[in-house]
């Protein structure tokens, strides 16, 4: 319980309902984009270096191959599970069911990023290697996503399929957070020391204004939401519930630490809302749009920011 | 008076992840130039739109190009299958230029 008032008391939580509470009530805060733009990348490479420095301390250990294994798995088969009550329950189309579908099984790396910052303030943080499961589980979903949406359709052969694996494998995401934890491997906790200031003491502060701002993105995409329905509102909250919950237990099971099976929950739980987006645009472009961000960004995230983290977080320690 | 000529100047609003498209069939049509321009917000049937930073999923781009009768019908027909699907929104008018060899 502690760690569920404790999360909810956190600034960086209260920064993000802030920004939730002056979308609802239509302020016209609002952070300029570039500078949003350069908080995201300022975490994921304070976020990739920190995982990156970690694992050249620890070594390649055997928790991490198997967290490795497990968040491939999951990837690839959440989706599977997902579009059985995207089209049941939801209602939804093939093609809608497998773009929404493929959301659920990749990640969002805000989510983890605020789910590490929350679990290190409780002394339970995950380990290092926990960044390069979560680059791992933003991909796997994508091909199971379009299986689904694509099965007995005939390929469409003016598919721009060089650009959706050019966006799948190297968007800004992929390739500054595997970049800069590969640089964190390399440069061992001596090369990091230097640079450290810049990446650990503003990063709790960054992360603060960075949610105030999502605050503000994903309850303006909930308000303009046109798409939703009940169902899929419900769907939005049931699929990291669920979702969450199989990775915490998995992560358990396979013996990672407290903080890193609860990560491999979050991650679990967590909807991608930037790198699939796109590669759905380009490669299912008859899928609705207004759909999965609205289920990825408006309902799933804020779900996970306020409720999610300290949910699994506190499911960990009970079975850990 | 300098002489021009009567060109067509085909418009297509399209999601920017998708732009490979009004381009590509461009280039099949015989169609080398053309310009992208962004856009900042709309309304449409599907309600109001606006650059959505976070994803980029939504953001659109204007493709503008100028050709002649033949290759701009030749384009026409290429995206005409696509418009629903792909949401695109595709005008043709009339145009006068000035150096009509060029188009």
């Amino acid at each position: 319980m502690d760690i569920v008032i404790s999360t909810l008391t956190s600034p960086v939580i209260l920064f993000f309902i802030l920004g939730m509470l002056a979308a609802f009530a239509r302020s016209d805060l609002a952070i300029p984009e570039a500078i949003a733009k350069g908080l995201s990348l300022y975490l994921m490479a304070a976020i990739g270096l920190k995982g990156g420095v970690a694992v050249s301390e620890s070594g390649f250990t055997p928790d991490l191959a198997l967290a490795a294994v497990a968040g491939l798995a999951l990837s690839f088969l959440i989706p599977y599970f997902a579009y059985v009550l995207l089209t049941g329950f939801g209602k939804l189309d093939r093609v809608n069911a497998g773009a929404v579908s493929a959301h659920y099984g990749s990640v969002s790396v805000v989510t983890f990023v605020t789910a590490s910052e929350i679990f290190t303030g409780q002394s339970m943080g995950p380990a290092g290697y926990m960044v390069a499961v979560l680059a791992l589980m933003e991909t796997p979903a994508i091909i199971s996503g379009l299986m689904l949406a694509r099965r007995g359709q005939k390929r469409d052969e003016n598919g721009d399929g060089g650009g959706l694996i050019h966006e799948v494998l190297l968007n800004a995401s992929v390739v500054l957070l595997m970049g800069s934890f590969f640089i964190g491997l390399i440069a061992g906790p001596t090369g990091f020391e230097p640079i450290a200031p810049l990446f650990e003491v503003p990063f709790t502060g960054v992360l603060c204004f960075f949610l105030l701002d999502m605050g503000l993105v994903a309850a303006r995409r909930l308000v303009e939401a046109r798409a939703m329905t009940v169902r899929l509102t419900t769907l939005g909250i049931v699929f990291p519930l669920i979702n969450g919950t199989i990775g915490t237990v998995l992560g358990t099971m396979i013996g990672l630490d407290v903080g890193s099976a609860a990560a491999l929950g979050v991650l679990a739980a967590s909807a991608s809302y930037i790198a699939v987006p796109a590669a759905m645009r380009m490669a299912l472009p008859e899928a609705d749009p207004g759909l999965y961000l609205s289920m990825s960004l408006g309902v799933t995230f804020p779900f996970n920011i306020i409720f999610g983290i300290p949910l699994f977080a506190a499911l960990a320690q009970a079975i850990g | 008076m300098v002489e021009t000529v009567t060109r067509k100047r085909i418009e297509i609003l399209v999601d920017k992840p998708l732009a490979q498209v009004p381009i590509r069939a461009a280039a099949d049509a015989g169609i080398a130039g053309y310009s992208l321009v962004p856009v900042q917000s709309g309304s449409g049937r599907h309600g109001n739109w606006r650059n959505d930073r976070i994803s980029g999923a939504e953001n659109k781009v204007l493709f503008l190009t100028i050709a002649s009768e033949e290759k701009a019908d030749a384009l026409v027909d290429a995206l005409a299958p696509k418009l629903d699907s792909h949401s695109l929104l595709l005008t043709v008018s009339d145009v006068q230029v000035v150096r009509g060899e060029r188009f």
